[in-house]
């Protein structure tokens, strides 16, 4: 843009509206990380749990659960540390989009610790709420297989009422594959294709 | 007979750095730079007029010890911007019925 004061007309205005738009955008699609992060563990998690129990019993089949967080959480963070120092601007859609798994993060931990309380399946629970997060995460990137991939988590959780509790994490492999890393890939494959 | 365009986005620079601002919360003053394609001195000319009207805050700080330059928009702004949007649509239904 050369020009100092070019007066536009009606269509021009209205190009230059959309073709900034169109730029601005880009900035805001994610590329997955976090879904294929965390997809990958849980589902790993899930089988390794399952197989540990069928092979040793006891409480050390839910030991693999201490091993997620203590891989995916300096991971997220450091990717999201050099992300900022890389980002030239902020944006509403990211800002909700961390406020939402904020509050997922918030209301897993109380829900484990009921679930564990309780002593019923933390399985259904955490679908739920998962499936809840990405959908608003498919809603704000306006992006349909994140939206679709909830509704997987929704009747992954729906389906753990008619099946006993040794199975339930064999249903949340499943789900998490098919609900987080089939549209964490599909998204990082749209932004490797707009080069974010 | 269409209600008259704002004058001060009916220049593509300005308009360029609304629109830009109406996706981004808050944008460095080079990022606005690199997006818009705009000189260093056009853009800073352009941001002033904005800034007069209203229309975006402009903060100056510093990160890692270098000065920075953040734009965002002002309520007054947004509302310039949703009306210039609405006028437009309005010429152009207008134009096609």
């Amino acid at each position: 843009m050369e020009n100092e004061e070019k007066i536009l007309n009606p269509q021009e205005s209205l190009r230059i509206i959309r073709e900034t738009i169109d730029v601005a955008k880009k900035g805001v699609q994610e590329n997955g990380f976090h879904f294929l992060l965390w997809g990958w563990l849980v589902a790993l998690a899930s089988v390794g749990e399952y197989y540990l129990r069928q092979t040793r019993g006891g409480t050390e089949p839910y030991l693999v659960w201490a091993i997620m967080p203590l891989i995916g959480v300096p991971a997220a963070l450091i990717y999201e540390w050099r992300r900022d120092k890389k980002q030239h601007e902020r944006n509403l859609v990211r800002e909700w989009y961390g406020l939402v798994w904020l509050g997922f993060a918030i209301s897993l931990i109380l829900s484990l610790v009921l679930a564990i309380r309780n002593q019923v399946s933390p399985v259904p629970l955490v679908m739920t709420l998962a499936a809840f997060a990405t959908f608003m995460s498919g809603l704000l990137m306006r992006f349909k297989p994140l939206v679709l991939g909830a509704i997987v988590l929704w009747i992954g959780a729906a389906v753990c009422l008619a099946l006993p509790m040794d199975v339930h994490v064999l249903i949340q492999a499943g789900g998490i594959m098919l609900g987080y890393l089939v549209p964490g890939y599909m998204l990082n494959h749209k932004a490797r294709q707009n080069h974010v | 007979m269409f209600k008259e365009l704002d004058p001060m986005l009916l220049s593509q620079l300005r308009l360029a750095i609304m629109s830009y601002l109406m996706v981004v919360r808050e944008a460095e003053f080079n990022a606005l730079k690199e997006e818009t394609g705009a000189s260093a001195g056009n853009l800073s000319a352009q941001i002033s007029k904005l800034q007069e009207a209203g229309y975006i805050g402009v903060e100056k700080t510093y990160r890692n010890n270098y000065p920075l330059t953040l734009c965002k928009l002002t309520p007054k702004g947004i509302e310039a911007f949703e009306a210039f949007y609405a006028d437009l649509k309005t010429y152009f239904n207008q134009k096609g019925g």
